[in-house]
């Protein structure tokens, strides 16, 4: 059931909560009875009424009539004080009869497009406005009149679509090719300040690279981020604005790279669209026609806030169901384009008094649905940081949707969870279902089912485990509140574009029918081809919404003729572009390899699909003023050939900086250099061992400016553990050492044996011979004889050494030249 | 290690390490400068092994160069040297197959199918397409599951010049042959690049490790973006600039390519190690297909059907093969697309004459010998030639 099909729904509302509606009130604050203005000051929401005891309702639609429109507006603070029997014409909401009623109001609505129905436009046009907001007001009786007139079972209202205006595309300014004026003006403050990063050869370098020294081959990567026309929306300006990379103060730094832009801009001259193209007429957004974005389940809306009002400190409740819950706004939370709030440490609450209703009304049904359009800012947000909150501080609350980092978060007081709503619910850690995206999040809670959540029309399978528990404890004097907690200490990052709050559980699938149904401002852009294709009344038509602050979603084109006798045929279409004031957009062109045939059999009376993918646009200039346009590379007969813009080869690269010739051996290199030296294979156990433990203690880099002490530690470990294999085993170290008697005590070999049978092998063998690349062999001889035979070496012993010194005066002197630099570098 | 090794390292102890380091920095401070035949034959052989050479060698490279003036064919004896498979080709490879760039990590079936295809002279430009493998004859046999048939090769320091045999994918893994793509389809690249994500990774590392091209430095946000997939959020966090000035650029380029890989996945159940290549023709990967709520009206994957969208806009400077047409189905003809271009080869030399001249090109007459490299490379793809000319160069620095 959708809201155009909701009487039996209404019905059973009005007979369960008609202790609500009927309680007469005395009369208080009566709007003025003429056309006048009246939206100085918020007025009492509160719906006044009185108990009706006129002739039952003739038909069905009557009867749909006096639940969705005339109940609520014959109240003495709405319509009832003025339009009331024996008061001012139409008689809409007399009380003494609902079927005249009826009969005065039908003139009044436009049944396929209620929000252009007369009793709409002209409360929208400032007709006595119950609340501060004339567009509230429409919005309310817009959904009253959706709930009567809805019809079901055609599947939702038809869209009328207009023919836009004849526009023709307009003049921009477009880049010269010299690149002159770029360079006197915007290139030197690039190659002062950006050229850090934005150049080919820096040492991070980060494209585009408009700040080398080259001014041609910067002109032509800048392009993108200079706006002519514009030059404060240039990207060049607003990546200051968002405090990047400022060379000292951002405000001021922005305000100088603006000014050398305009400087440019103002010596080039509007250029005509370039002829060559074969473009469509030219369309604002607000040229089109209004899509209704789809049928919605709506029937148990008790809260709804779609923020259409776009400015002041008030969000509007435009469910239609009294009190009102308007929120007001606090601290850094503002509008959205196309629909919605952003907040930043902000919040939007109600007053406690009027959110009553919610406890009330959900109490009642014992189950209710909370169903918003959130963007998160991030997936780092934590506490849960509170999106939406019926509650009173961080420790009560009824009812609370929140976000731990990629988790949604539910919290729910009943009598099987605490005053806080703990234990929550949350999807799974592992789903990371929460992302920084636009995502529409139903919660929903029922008796049987407990709590769920549904994350763009699909349950996201996490069960409640907890028992659904009853409603019983739910407390009424809490206050709802969006993007932080009601004590302001629980702040969300992010944006809502809807919230709705129903008093029953939807079921998937009406949840997946709202989800499909979308969020925010959409229009349809009808693009004039009928010149291109020689037919009456062609049209390109896309969907277009504002995506978000900085952009438009174009979606689903169709051709489409308004005239039902054409039926296009044959008719190729390839490289279709979008252009926005005067030129094609440079990022974002989905359709620039489109390449189809629109034939009869495939238009249908709603045209033909083209593609079923969207993209997303730059705005420039905003909303009220972008001006869309297509152009096509074939259309029909019409056709342009694409040239892609000039490709500068990239500009010369610097010298580097003097960079050493020589460097380390590496980890392997070492390992096999020692193994190859001394002849040990390097499968050998007690190396193998040594090398696997060390292995990451080796340089790893043959940098030489990156060798540290811990390396040489390593290198000397491993050169002591192959010089001692080398040494213990006879074969290897008689090749090596051959005719040196390593049973002699080491006091009693003289220094002339040590140097000429040990010293002398090790450096031939590791250092080669006659290399002047390597260190003086006669410096190098003398450190190792020192070694041993110096005034403390290894070979001198007071009186006799040890036995096994001999083997281990060698062991040294093979390692600390294996171990050092005469083999390390290379 | 034993008590009694212990005991004899500990004897000369300290002093020893201080006599150590201090020889080793005297020696350090030295600085060489390059002069005769002699030196640049060790500077050739040091480079292009990574060990020094014998004395016999050196007086054979030696005379290459002073009697016969044919450096060239005394950096070819070098490479004869089992240490250039064993280590320097090794250790050029191994960065490649793990997503940390680490050389620490063991030896696997695409760093030994690259080493082999350089000992055989095999065309490179097949490195990221031909149905190639190479393996050795120990035991544990190559196994679909595990590294084990390489890490023990590595284990038992096999000499890997003789060890290798080439034999083919297909024959070996199971896979098909069509289904093959050189190193891309090995099971040590499936286990980095493959395993789980959306394959981007495969595509971004290819990039980075064959082309020396980082995302970054490619990106063209000037592209259609119509093959962006439904998971690329176009509004992060509700603003749309982030799309338009990064995720685009990267995005509206890759992902036409990176629809190559859609069959293709690293199965695995709890443990990482002992899973393997999944191949499911005709059937797109899951993980091309999650997160499409994100943005709806993006691309979904029907099949691995792929284009290069940068033939055209600035990326067309990469070179690509004129006589290939751009597009293709599956990953084998997509790694043709990016082997063929000349970014490609240039990246090869580059990375070879880095490896052995241990530093990058760094001024003109550098980079006027990269380009004669890529030039001659390029006709024939003999990969070990390049390691012999670059190291014939740096020796004279």
């Amino acid at each position: 059931m959708n809201r155009h099909n909701n009487f039996g729904k209404h019905q059973e509302w009005l007979q369960r909560f008609a202790w609500l509606l009927i309680p007469v009130i005395a009369l208080i604050g009566l709007p003025a009875c003429q056309d006048s203005i009246s939206n100085d000051s918020q007025q009492e929401t509160s719906v006044t009424s009185s108990t009706y005891n006129g002739p039952a309702a003739r038909t069905n639609d009557i009867q749909g009539f006096r639940i969705s429109v005339w109940e609520p507006l014959r109240a003495q603070n709405r319509c009832g004080a003025c339009h009331n029997a024996g008061g001012q014409a139409p008689l809409f909401a007399r009380e003494d009869d609902v079927n005249q009623a009826y009969d005065a109001v039908n003139p009044f609505i436009n049944r396929t497009e209620p929000d252009e129905s007369s009793l709409v436009t002209k409360v929208a046009n400032g007709h006595n406005c119950w609340e501060a907001s004339n567009s509230a007001c429409a919005t309310i009786i817009t959904n009253y009149i959706e709930s009567w007139v809805g019809d079901g079972a055609s599947g939702g209202r038809q869209i009328e679509l207009e023919a836009p205006p004849e526009k023709v595309v307009g003049d921009s300014k477009t880049f010269p090719d010299d690149p002159s004026l770029f360079t006197s003006n915007v290139h030197p403050l690039l190659t002062k300040y950006c050229s850090e990063c934005h150049v080919e050869d820096a040492a991070s370098p980060q494209s585009p690279y408009f700040a080398g020294s080259d001014s041609a081959v910067a002109y032509a990567a800048v392009k993108t981020s200079i706006d002519l026309d514009s030059p404060n929306n240039s990207r060049l300006v607003q990546r200051l604005l968002e405090l990047h990379n400022c060379w000292d103060d951002c405000p001021s730094n922005a305000q100088e790279m603006e000014t050398a832009i305009a400087n440019m801009a103002d010596n080039i001259s509007p250029t005509p669209v370039d002829p060559d193209l074969v473009v469509s007429r030219a369309l604002s957004l607000p040229e089109g026609t209004v899509a209704s974005g789809g049928s919605r389940q709506e029937s148990d809306i008790i809260a709804l806030y779609e923020f259409k009002t776009g400015t002041g400190n008030i969000a509007y409740d435009t469910s239609g169901v009294d009190p009102a819950i308007n929120l007001t706004l606090s601290g850094d939370t503002t509008w959205v384009e196309g629909w919605g709030l952003e907040f930043k440490t902000g919040k939007a609450q109600g007053s406690t008094s009027d959110s009553r209703k919610l406890s009330q009304l959900i109490k009642a049904t014992g189950e209710y649905s909370i169903e918003a359009w959130v963007v998160p800012a991030n997936v780092t947000q934590e506490g849960p940081a509170r999106i939406v909150s019926y509650s009173a501080g961080t420790d009560d609350r009824n009812f609370t949707l929140g976000q731990t980092l990629y988790n949604y978060n539910f919290l729910h007081r009943s009598s099987t969870t605490d005053g806080n709503g703990e234990p929550g619910h949350s999807t799974s850690d592992d789903d990371e279902d929460l992302q920084a995206t636009e995502q529409h999040v139903v919660l929903t809670f029922d008796p049987e089912n407990g709590r769920r959540i549904y994350i763009d029309g699909q349950f996201t399978d996490d069960q409640d485990e907890t028992a659904p528990g009853n409603l019983n404890d739910w407390d009424d004097t809490y206050a709802l509140v969006l993007g932080n907690e009601a004590s302001s200490n629980r702040p969300w990052v992010g944006k809502i574009r809807m919230l709705a709050i129903h008093n029953r559980a939807l079921t998937e699938q009406q949840i997946q029918q709202n989800f499909e149904a979308g969020v925010g401002e959409k229009y349809f852009l009808l693009f004039n081809v009928s010149s291109l294709v020689s037919l009456p009344q062609s049209y390109i038509m896309f969907e277009v919404s504002q995506y978000d602050n900085y952009s438009y979603l174009f979606r689903q084109p169709k051709f489409i003729s308004l005239d039902k006798n054409t039926i296009p045929d044959s008719i190729p279409l390839q490289g279709m572009r979008i252009g926005i004031n005067g030129r094609e957009a440079a990022i974002g062109q989905a359709y620039a390899r489109l390449d189809t045939t629109i034939n009869s059999s495939d238009y249908t009376a709603n045209g033909q699909l083209l593609s079923n993918i969207g993209t997303t646009i730059a705005s420039e200039k905003g909303a009220e003023n972008d001006q869309f346009f297509l152009t096509f590379e074939r259309l029909g007969s019409q056709t342009n050939v694409y040239t892609e813009p000039e490709i500068l080869p990239s500009g010369a690269v610097a010298d580097s900086e003097p960079q050493s010739t020589i460097g380390l051996r590496t980890f392997d290199e070492i390992n096999a250099s020692m193994s190859s030296l001394t002849g040990v294979s390097q499968t050998l156990s007690s190396v193998q061992t040594t090398y696997a433990t060390i292995k990451q203690q080796l340089p790893s880099s043959e940098e030489i400016s990156g060798f540290l002490s811990s390396h040489q530690v390593a290198v000397s470990q491993l050169a002591i553990e192959y010089c001692s294999a080398m040494v213990d085993d006879s074969s290897l170290r008689g090749d090596f050492f051959p005719g040196f008697d390593f049973n002699i005590n080491a006091n009693d070999i003289p220094a002339s044996t040590w140097q000429d049978q040990i010293v002398a092998p090790l450096m031939s063998r590791f250092m080669g011979e006659n290399l002047t690349t390597q260190p003086d062999p006669a410096m190098v001889e003398s450190e190792l004889m020192t070694l041993l035979t110096g005034s403390v070496g290894l070979a001198r012993c007071s009186g006799q050494c040890a036995a096994d010194r001999t083997a281990k005066a060698t062991m040294a002197a093979c390692a600390s030249l294996l171990g050092s630099a005469v083999v390390l570098l290379q | 290690m034993s008590g009694k090794r212990q005991s004899k390292h500990l004897l000369p102890g300290a002093w020893l390490m201080i006599k150590l380091l201090t020889l080793s920095l005297v020696v350090l401070s030295t600085t060489p400068a390059i002069s005769g035949p002699r030196e640049q034959a060790k500077r050739i052989h040091d480079r292009i092994t990574g060990v020094p050479p014998s004395a016999e060698t050196l007086e054979k490279m030696v005379d290459e160069i002073e009697n016969n003036n044919d450096p060239l064919a005394a950096a070819m004896l070098a490479i004869e040297h089992p240490d250039f498979y064993n280590v320097t080709l090794k250790n050029w490879a191994t960065p490649w197959t793990n997503e940390e760039q680490t050389p620490f990590a063991p030896l696997n079936d695409y760093s030994a199918t690259v080493i082999g295809m350089v000992r055989d002279e095999v065309p490179f430009n097949e490195l990221l397409s031909a149905d190639i493998l190479y393996i050795g004859s120990n035991t544990p046999a190559y196994s679909n599951n595990n590294n084990d048939h390489y890490e023990a090769m590595e284990n038992q320091a096999l000499n890997l010049k003789d060890e290798l045999k080439r034999t083919t994918q297909s024959s070996v893994t199971g896979l098909s042959s069509e289904a093959t793509a050189g190193i891309i389809t090995t099971r040590a690249a499936a286990r980095a690049f493959f395993i789980d994500g959306t394959n981007r990774a495969m595509f971004r590392f290819t990039m980075l490790n064959h082309l020396c091209k980082d995302l970054e430095l490619i990106k063209d946000p000037t592209r259609s973006n119509n093959r962006v997939r439904q998971d690329v959020s176009r509004s992060p966090g509700g603003d749309s600039r982030v799309f338009f000035n990064n995720c685009v650029g990267c995005h509206a380029g890759m992902e036409p390519l990176t629809q190559a890989y859609a069959y293709y996945t690293y199965e695995y159940t709890d443990d990482e190690e002992t899973g393997h290549l999944s191949y499911t023709p005709d059937n797109v990967q899951p993980k091309y297909l999650i997160n499409s709520s994100v943005f709806k009206d993006g691309y979904a994957t029907p099949d691995d059907h792929w284009d290069n969208y940068w033939r055209e806009g600035p990326n067309s400077l990469l070179g690509w093969d004129q006589s290939l047409t751009g597009s293709g189905s599956g990953a084998k003809s997509m790694g043709q697309e990016l082997a063929n271009s000349h970014a490609f080869a240039e990246c090869q030399v580059t990375k070879a004459f880095q490896a052995v001249c241990l530093r990058s090109p760094g001024n003109a007459a550098d980079r006027s010998k990269i380009s004669e490299m890529t030039n001659n490379f390029k006709s024939g793809y003999n990969m070990k030639r390049v390691f012999a000319e670059s190291a014939v160069y740096c020796a004279e620095d």
